[in-house]
């Protein structure tokens, strides 16, 4: 009996060391982190991008003569895709369509959806601003055509529409979409749509790095115990948890 | 060289130089020289050809360019295949490997059959017929994986046919694809180096391989295009804390000093609709890094428009600790900064002797000597620019030097806890982290996939 209890206890032992992760001390970690190169100017690339890409023009301007890194965009194509989008996020719809179109009618022509939430966001604001008639008017005769092209358009008008069914639309159970979310929403919408025109990529690269070492640290986990940044905004190196 | 006894004591054990914090720099000075071939990836072998001298003679014949391979016997049992390896494993180092053969003769019984061996294959059977390899053949469309038996895979293949093999090193499959498209996956239940392998068994039988000298019939790159998509979705389906990477660039300019940068963006983010917020207490340590802004942007301006004699003469009066010893690292690499800008004003004659009065003691110094022979030899060169030391002459040599200056500054605040954090921005901190993450997790497996490379992930989205 005893026997077999010190054979199970081998066998526990041998299988612990074979599924037994590698442990990387601070120390062996901190000489691997110093071997990475990383070059100055890429990391002015990505602060860069995110800059261009979030739409701060003038930070960019700065950082260019701060940093002589040069942006990947025509900054100049930056303040006009930031009126667009600051038309959106006051409600002046109609503003940001006509701006839309100066800058490159292609975008509206090559994107049914988008053009679609833009115009229902017209009819949202008519609706918020208590112009009932007008609303109806704008619905019926804009927005009904489209809705009879694409059964989700239909649906998202009639969502809409239903707004004028309530007295009291903040309790109503569509009322988010007069919340300023549902503005935020459309404007990022017409924000990606402009870049993508631009043949640029709609999201900055740097929260798709900082995803990428979550994933990274993540896969890493199962293989090794290693000092972890668990904290992004300060970058400290955590002792490995083993 | 700092006389800060603070950043002097340290403990942590990196092997940046303990007494002068410069040095680190120095290592990224260095940096410019090797700028074209840095990617630390060194290159694979790849298979370029079919190996003659492992292969079963007797029963093949391969041909004088090694790309084809023929069936010149009879065959009687199982132990007559002509099989041949690659002369090269397959590279680990990459997302997907691939190659394709070409069958232009099925010969008596169409018994072809390709997939990956080990280099202790038995060279006389079927890839798939023995423990650790695979292979798809073309007679039954079956695929083998070391048992006797083959399981249910695809359709056959024949003459004519184009037909492919390939590991997708990050979901671990090998995958087989026939005339261009996919036919089918399967775990790579194999380790070791795998060498891509074709095997004929009957007579006239006759196949081409294709290594990728000439284009494939299947789209490899849409294929790693997709198998680069699917990963994309998993990461950008994590979610982050709220304007975390607002944070890490406003932390990027504070740190570097790019204070017009920061007063505008700062400016910008109080108008951006929702307003930016960012919690206080979120440990970013606003005051240590704001300390001395002004001054280290005043630097930073000075050196980037070389005018290294007047960023000496602020130092000397604003931090005279930093460049009180004229043998430190950051003294160095300001007189080599001189020097260099002297030699691209044309000033050769002030330049020699400059050198001659700053420069010489550093020669036969272990740490500075090959940086001091770099800098002197752009005198050699009437194109300097052109020259193996052109690096010298660019922007980024500049930008090293204010960077230096720039932490040497951050350094002596007498609120730093770590001597070290006053090197690194808090995203360089990141960046080296995931590329390390990266790198250890490729090489606990095997050395299969692909590293991260910043630049690399930089130039995804262009054109």
């Amino acid at each position: 009996m005893s026997l077999f209890w010190i054979v199970i206890r081998r066998l526990a032992e041998i299988e612990a060391m074979a599924t037994s992760k590698k442990v990387i001390t601070k120390e062996e970690w901190e000489k691997k982190l110093n071997d990475v190169k990383i070059r100055k100017e890429d990391m002015n690339k990505l602060v860069m991008n995110f800059l261009v890409t979030e739409g701060y023009v003038d930070a960019a301007e700065k950082f260019r003569m701060e940093s002589g890194t040069e942006p990947d965009i025509d900054l100049a194509t930056i303040t006009d895709r930031m009126a667009v989008k600051k038309a959106v996020q006051c409600g002046n719809v109609e503003d940001a369509i006509e701006k839309v179109n100066d800058l490159n009618p292609e975008i509206l022509d090559t994107n049914p959806q988008l053009f679609f939430h833009l115009q229902q966001q017209r009819l949202i604001e008519l609706i918020r601003h208590g112009k009932v008639e007008e609303a109806l008017e704008f619905a019926q005769e804009e927005l009904a055509p489209r809705g009879e092209e694409n059964q989700s358009f239909l649906e998202e008008l009639e969502r809409t529409v239903s707004l004028l069914a309530f007295e009291d639309v903040s309790n109503c159970p569509v009322g988010e979409l007069l919340d300023i979310s549902q503005r935020l929403k459309t404007a990022s919408e017409v924000n990606a749509a402009i870049l993508t025109s631009q043949s640029h990529e709609k999201d900055p690269k740097l929260p798709s790095l900082l995803k990428m070492l979550i994933w990274a640290q993540n896969q890493l986990d199962e293989k090794a115990a290693y000092p972890h940044i668990n904290d992004l905004s300060t970058a400290t190196l955590e002792d490995p948890a083993i | 060289m700092t006389n800060n006894s603070s950043a002097n004591s340290d403990s942590n054990g990196t092997n940046i130089h303990n007494q002068d914090l410069g040095w680190y720099f120095l290592e990224l000075a260095r940096l410019g020289a090797s700028r074209a071939t840095h990617l630390e990836d060194t290159e694979e072998q790849l298979p370029s050809e079919l190996n003659t001298i492992n292969s079963s003679g007797g029963f093949l014949l391969v041909s004088t360019d090694k790309l084809s391979v023929k069936y010149t016997s009879v065959n009687l049992h199982g132990h007559d295949v002509g099989v041949v390896q690659a002369n090269n494993p397959a590279p680990v180092k990459r997302l997907v490997y691939y190659f394709e053969i070409f069958v232009k003769d099925a010969g008596a019984k169409g018994q072809i059959a390709i997939g990956f061996t080990t280099d202790t294959f038995k060279m006389r059977r079927q890839p798939g017929w023995e423990a650790n390899s695979c292979g798809y053949h073309g007679d039954d469309g079956m695929l083998y994986r070391g048992q006797g038996k083959g399981e249910t895979f695809g359709p056959t293949f024949t003459a004519n046919d184009i037909v492919g093999a390939g590991i997708n090193y990050a979901s671990q499959e090998f995958f087989f694809t026939k005339n261009g498209a996919v036919v089918g996956a399967v775990y790579k239940d194999m380790k070791g180096p795998l060498f891509p392998t074709i095997a004929v068994h009957s007579q006239n039988e006759e196949v081409q391989v294709n290594f990728g000298q000439k284009s494939f019939a299947f789209d490899v790159k849409e294929f790693e295009k997709q198998e680069r998509m699917k990963q994309q979705t998993t990461i950008e389906k994590i979610s982050l804390p709220p304007n975390v990477s607002y944070g890490i660039v406003r932390s990027y300019l504070l740190y570097y000093g790019y204070e017009d940068t920061l007063n505008t963006f700062d400016v910008a983010s109080k108008t951006t609709v929702p307003p930016v917020y960012m919690a206080q207490e979120n440990g970013f340590n606003e005051q240590d890094i704001v300390y001395a802004l002004n001054r280290r942007k005043t630097l930073r301006k000075l050196i980037k428009s070389g005018e290294i004699d007047s960023a000496f003469g602020k130092l000397h009066d604003w931090y005279p600790q930093i460049v009180q010893d004229d043998k430190s690292a950051t003294c160095f690499l300001l007189h080599c900064q001189k020097f260099i800008e002297l030699v691209r004003v044309g000033a050769l004659e002030e330049a020699v002797k400059y050198g001659r009065i700053k420069l010489a003691k550093f020669f036969g110094l272990a740490g500075f000597d090959d940086l001091v022979q770099d800098c002197v030899a752009l005198l050699a060169y009437e194109q300097p620019q052109e020259s193996s030391v052109g690096y010298l002459l660019e922007e980024s040599q500049r930008e090293v030097v204010a960077d230096t200056v720039n932490a040497m500054i951050l350094s002596t605040n007498p609120n730093l806890k770590d001597s070290h954090a006053c090197l690194q921005s808090c995203l360089e901190r990141l960046l080296r982290q995931l590329t390390a993450c990266c790198l250890e997790r490729r090489s606990l497996n095997g050395d299969q996939g692909e590293a991260f490379h910043l630049n690399k992930e930089l130039d995804i989205g262009k054109n």
